[in-house]
């Protein structure tokens, strides 16, 4: 039997008045649960940071955001979305199964990233070789 | 030959905010002159990023 593995995308924001730690202590509530609880995968984790949003949601003006990949059998969204309905600190949460276009477009961004990290490195490296001469 | 429709990202505010007016709303087709795929795509990724509070719902310049 082929094993149902989908790849999900999840956002959520936490309220802008926690310390380091505890933004910390959510995600790894979170990829507990997809690791452990639901025996997913995480693809990816970019933490976005504190950004103004472009609304206030529960009076606060700023959200720590963090935008995650992961693939796991259906119920992990099930699992995840209990933790972030029920944590007071999470302000919003949006959790997508992705497509083929979805996955393309990630796959063509994370190429994207890559390459411009890359020509950052070699332009960095560069320069350092012609501050040597 | 149409280029198929590529997925639109919610997360690509700059671009969403090309569909959007000076109150937050969503323009029509009638204005943007967009396919019906591509302009349902679109909304669906407007909405996404307003609830993520990436967009806002209104945004009235009037203070």
């Amino acid at each position: 039997m082929a094993l149902i593995s989908k790849m999900y995308e999840l956002t959520y924001i936490l309220t802008p008045i926690l310390t380091e730690d505890q933004n910390a202590e959510v995600l790894s509530r979170v990829t507990r649960i997809i690791e452990q609880r639901a025996g997913g995968t995480i693809v990816e984790i970019d933490e976005w940071g504190l950004r103004r949003m472009a609304y206030p949601v529960a009076k606060k003006r700023n959200g720590y955001y963090v935008n995650m990949y992961f693939r796991g059998p259906s119920h992990v969204v099930d699992l995840v979305e209990q933790e972030l309905r029920i944590n007071d600190n999470v302000l919003r949460y949006l959790t997508l199964a992705m497509d083929k276009g979805m996955i393309a477009h990630y796959e063509q961004r994370t190429r994207k990233k890559l390459e411009s990290a890359e020509a950052a490195e070699a332009a960095a490296t560069e320069e350092e070789s012609t501050d040597q001469e | 030959m149409a280029s198929s429709l590529r997925y639109i990202d919610y997360k690509d505010t700059e671009f969403l905010e090309r569909y959007i007016n000076e109150q937050g709303k969503m323009l029509p087709r009638r204005v943007t002159d967009t396919p019906a795929k591509k302009q349902r795509a679109i909304a669906r990724a407007i909405k996404r990023a307003r609830h993520l509070a990436m967009l806002p719902y209104v945004s009235d310049s009037v203070r």
